[in-house]
This record gives C-alpha cells, structure tokens and sequence, in this order.
C-alpha cells in the first residue's frame, strides 16, 4: 500500500484537516479513492522536458499504477517478428481479396435462376447468393484474423497492477458523494415543485396501466358466442375449393373433400372448414354414429369439421382404408367409422359432425350449424 | 329315414344338373381381347393368391380389383408396388416386375372386369395453372405429403410417400384410383383440368434450384432449426473451448 492514510481514514476525523490531500500546499487533488502523488508535482519546464515513457510512467504512478512486466512477444527486428508482421499483412490483404472478390461477383456472378425446368446442366444461378456469403464472411473472417494475430504477435504483452483500498470507500468521501448526489436532486426542484412531483408519478402510473391494458383486457372483455358457432347455417350448400357446390355424384367411395359454407370469403375462414367423406361400402355398413347423432350422415357420406379438438390444428390426413383422419401436430387419431372419436394422441373429445342433407337440385347442404363447439377446449365449453 | 334319403338323391340330381349345364368358363367365350387375354395369363402367375381367382379379393390378403380400372394397375404394377415382395403395413416402390408390354396387358384385363378409371388421353400432363395447383396441393395433398412434397408418415407404420421420383402420369393415377390409403380424387371432385395443375406444381418444385444455399430436403423449418441448433451450436462451442484453450 503506498498509501497509508486511505482504508484507516477514521470516522469523525473528516473536518480535521488531516486528510494528506489537503495538506499538499500547490500539489494537484488527488482523485477520490486514488494515492496521491509523494511531493509536490513537476513544474511546467521539468513537464516539458519529460519524454513519452516518463510522462506514461508519471500519470500511472498518480492513479497508482504501476508496470511489473512488459515485453514484446518477439524480439524488434527478428526473423520471428518479420514472420508475424507478413501474417497479419497476409490476413488485411486477405480481407482485400475477399471484398474485391464480392463486387465482382456481385456484379459479374449469373444470378436469374431458370424456373423453366428446361436448363441443362447444373444452373450456376443457384451459387449466387451462397458465393456473396462466402465472401462477405470470409472478408469479416480475415479482418478478426488479422487483429487477433497483430495483438498476440507484435503488440507488447502487459502485466499491470494498480492498488486499489481494502473495504469500503472512506467516510469523508461517502459522505461528500452522497451531498453531491442529493444536491443534484435538490437542484431539479421535484421536493419543491408538489405539482410537477405528482403530475409525474400519475404519469408514471398511467404509461404503467398502458403494459397491463391489453393483457388484462382480454381477459375481462367476453368473446360473445362466437367460440360456440361458425358461419354454418340451416340450409347452406357444401362448396369446394372453388366455389362450386358439391353433388353426391362428385365423389368416389374413399374420397375426402374439404368444403366451406356459402359465405363471403368462406374458403377462407377458420372455424367452418369442414372434411366431407364418403366411406367405403364395408365402413358405411359398420359405422356407428354417436348418440344423438344417427341423423347426421347422408347414405355413406358424413362431414366432420376439419380443426382438432386437441390444439386446433387441420386434421385432414385421411387414411382411406382403415378410416382413420390422423392430426399432423401431435399425432391424435379419430376413427371416422365411429362418429369420429378420437382414439389416439392428447386429443379426447371426437371431431364434432356436421348433419348433411341433399336439397331438391341434388346438392348437399347442411341441416345445421355444428352442434357443438368446433375446436380445442375453453373453459364456458360443456362437452 | 326316407325323407333324408329323398333329399341326398335330390342334391346329386340338382348337383349333377348343374355340373351338366353350367357354362365352361375357357377363355375364349369370355370376350376377352387377346391383350386382356394375355394379362389374364400373368395376372393368374403372379396375382391370384391374393386378388382371388375372379378378381374378387381374398380376406386379410388383397383386395377386389373388380371396377379399380387400367390406372390403379398403372399405378401399382408400373411402380414395382405390386406384387408385393412381403405383407407389410404399406407396399413400397421398388424395380417393377413386368415390363411396360405386360403391364398394358394386366391394365387390358383388369379394364375389362368391371371397367373404372382409365389413364388420360393427352401427352401433356402439366398443361395447367401453378398458382391453382399449389392452392390445390396445400388443401388436398400437403398434410401427408408434405408441402414440398417430401413425404411424410401415417398411422401403424404407413407413410405417405414421397413425390421426388413420381413421373407425371404416376401422380395421376394415383389420385384417380386413391392407391392403398390414400383417399381418391375422382374427375368430379378434381377436373382433370386441377388435376394438371397439381402436377405441374409438384414438378416444378421439384425441379426449381434452391435459392440461397442448401434446402436440407426442404423438409420444413423445425429440421431447419434443429440443424442449426445441433451443427451450429457445436461449432460455436467448438470454437469457444478452442479459444479458451489458447489464451
């Protein structure tokens, strides 16, 4: 320690004068915390005089820094510095290449990718964007290189050691830190000003309020019925894809059709997509409808909705011979020769059904909404 | 005792009448072209311990292919499907077992029991619109075959193939006839029209150069992710021990 007085700095000695700052008369104020400089400092002609090392070596002495060890890695002028000076040249060159190499094949490199399916040959399109990358990463690769190299090979190795007090800062600057702090606050006039005070602290709570608005909010607002119905109404035709209703001529034994409700933008909504299936012949004679539901099915065809009970995802991947409608996320099972229901994976409550009709233009329709709500559980939902 | 010997003498005579007038069933008085004639032939070397000796299928082995039409054989036989080399849960593609002559034949015969799909007129079978045919593939073929086309798997060790070695004509067969599990799209329910655009979606995908380095089959983001958790953090790490290590 080559400061004696600070660490053991009594508490109550702040005001006697004792400090060994202040009794430097014309010597610089040590920093807080720091050793002071032993003596008064140079003057302005030995400053002057001084050279860079001794100057270095004056501003560390003031902070209490001090050098134990400094050697280059490599001896100045020697083969093995040389070497170290042609890799890092090497690798600033290398960034160089790299860069020029991007904006030439940027500019240069095929870059329109044959769509056609008609080119012969391997498209050289298709390096296009991986070659930028190549180079462009290659550029960044070599700078990193080259300034790791230029710090472990040519720059001198250090072992600095500054001394530092034991505990806690001493009383005097404790105290006089939390004076400037205070004072600081005081100056801002927020003790003073009641009303700027509080206007701020009720903004505070407000922007506050403005975090937990919408996470509360959409808890307390209701949803309304709209879990419990979809756009499907009494009466609706079943169209495809394209809009065009579907016939029971349409389809073949083990054939799926997705269908959507007549409505605006029907192929498009989320709730009221809907599998028409119509069983083989052996499934149809075995089919059990689930109670209540006897109703649903028209001749072999049944329509369940396509969203799983399970995480709403679309179950639409139909094995045709064994009946079974797989769900792709988490690999639930629905048995559409059961009234659909579910006996695999984490869904349990089967497929809701959807009752079908054929109209008197030989279209099918549907003879009401789902009877139940479509989709994974909430909690107002019964089933 | 009398009535049970009346009734035996009355089963021989009604046996006998009819082993006496029952039609020969030969070849030559069934109608048959001398190409589904010739199929006959191989479909009663190569099919009949599962399809049964009049098409009508056998329990627990294979189906009736009474009315599955010239595109299901297409389909099956021309991609080596069948015969199957072993009951498994799902007939696989392999090196077909007959020629493209024979198959003809089989397609001949089978097309005259019963009729059902036949293969499609025209050469060209990607003269549609891709924009339909992808909308048409995401809804009807993607959640098994993957949207890409890359297969994926069903229940009790099935899966829904891959679409990467199909040929044009494979795909339309398949949909028309609905091979094994998969459901059939009869031309009511995809005009052949769709049907052609859906084709010339999956093998424009197929033949479109990936953009922007390597696709890792393209099977979808989570192998994506998992990629780039498992190489990439490794490298990471492997870098980060071999710095440590230096300093």
């Amino acid at each position: 320690m080559s400061t004696p007085a600070s660490g053991e700095f009594p508490a109550g000695d702040a005001r006697s004068g004792a400090h060994p700052g202040e009794a430097q008369p014309g010597g610089a104020q040590p920093m807080a915390g720091s050793p002071p400089v032993a003596g008064p400092g140079p003057s302005h002609a030995e400053l002057a005089a001084m050279s860079r090392e001794e100057l270095v070596t004056l501003g560390g002495e003031m902070d209490g820094v001090r050098v134990v060890y400094a050697e280059p890695p490599v001896p100045p002028g020697s083969r093995l510095e040389r070497r170290a000076v042609r890799q890092v040249a090497a690798s600033f060159l290398g960034v160089t290449l790299s860069v020029v190499a991007f904006v030439v094949l940027f500019v240069a490199w095929p870059w329109q990718l044959d769509y056609s399916g008609q080119g012969e040959g391997f498209d050289y399109a298709a390096l296009y964007t991986p070659l930028l990358g190549l180079t462009l990463g290659s550029a960044l690769t070599f700078l990193g290189v080259g300034v790791v190299l230029w710090a472990k090979k040519l720059m001198t190795y250090e072992v600095v050691v500054q001394d530092r007090h034991e505990g806690a800062s001493p009383q005097i600057e404790r105290q006089t830190t939390a004076a400037t702090m205070l004072s600081g606050l005081n100056d801002t006039g927020i003790g003073r000003h009641t009303l700027v005070r509080r206007t701020l602290l009720l903004a505070s709570a407000a922007l506050g309020l403005l975090a937990v608005v919408p996470l509360v909010g959409g808890l307390i607002k209701k949803p309304g019925d709209q879990l419990f119905r979809t756009p499907w109404e009494p009466g609706m035709r079943l169209l495809g894809l394209d809009g065009v209703p579907v016939r029971p001529l349409d389809m073949r034994p083990g054939s799926l059709q997705t269908v959507f409700p007549p409505v605006e933008a029907g192929n498009r909504s989320a709730d009221a997509v809907t599998m028409l299936i119509r069983l083989l012949p052996d499934q149809a004679q075995r089919y059990r409808p689930r109670e209540g539901q006897e109703g649903y099915r028209w001749n072999d065809f049944v329509a369940f909705s396509k969203i799983c009970t399970h995480a709403g995802c679309p179950v639409s991947l139909y094995e045709q011979e064994t009946g079974l409608i797989l769900c792709p996320c988490h690999q639930s099972q629905f048995d559409v020769t059961d009234g659909a229901k579910s006996i695999f994976g984490p869904a349990t409550r089967s497929l809701p059904q959807l009752p079908l009709d054929v109209d008197n233009d030989g279209y099918f329709v549907a003879t009401s909404d789902f009877t139940e709500p479509i989709g994974p559980a909430f909690w107002e939902r019964s089933s | 005792m009398s009535s049970g010997l009346a009734l035996l003498l009355a089963l021989i005579a009604v046996g006998g009448l009819y082993s006496a007038t029952a039609p020969e069933s030969t070849a030559q008085d069934t109608g048959l072209s001398v190409e589904a004639m010739a199929g006959q032939e191989i479909y009663e070397n190569g099919c009949i311990t599962c399809h049964g000796r009049n098409l009508q299928g056998v329990e627990d082995q294979g189906p009736s292919l009474i009315g599955v039409g010239e595109a299901a054989v297409y389909f099956q036989v021309g991609t080596g499907r069948m015969p199957l080399a072993q009951n498994e849960a799902q007939a696989q593609r392999k090196t077909p077992a007959y020629d493209d002559a024979e198959v003809n034949q089989l397609m001949a015969y089978i097309q005259a029991n019963g009729g059902g799909p036949t293969l499609p007129d025209e050469e060209d079978l990607r003269e549609g619109e891709l924009a339909e045919g992808g909308e048409l593939f995401r809804l009807n073929c993607a959640s098994c075959h993957n949207f890409a086309g890359r297969g994926g798997a069903l229940s009790g060790g099935k899966n829904a193939p891959a679409l990467t070695e199909s040929t044009d004509l494979d795909i339309y067969t398949a949909m028309l006839s609905g091979p094994q599990n998969m459901p059939v799209f009869g031309d009511n329910q995809l005009t052949p029209e769709q049907k052609r655009s859906i084709i010339n979606y999956v093998q424009t995908l197929k033949e479109t150069a990936d953009p922007g380095g390597a696709g890792i089959g393209r099977a979808g983001p989570v192998p994506e992710g998992l990629v780039i958790w498992v190489v990439g953090i490794t490298v990471c790490l492997v870098v980060c021990v071999w710095v440590g290590s230096r300093a």
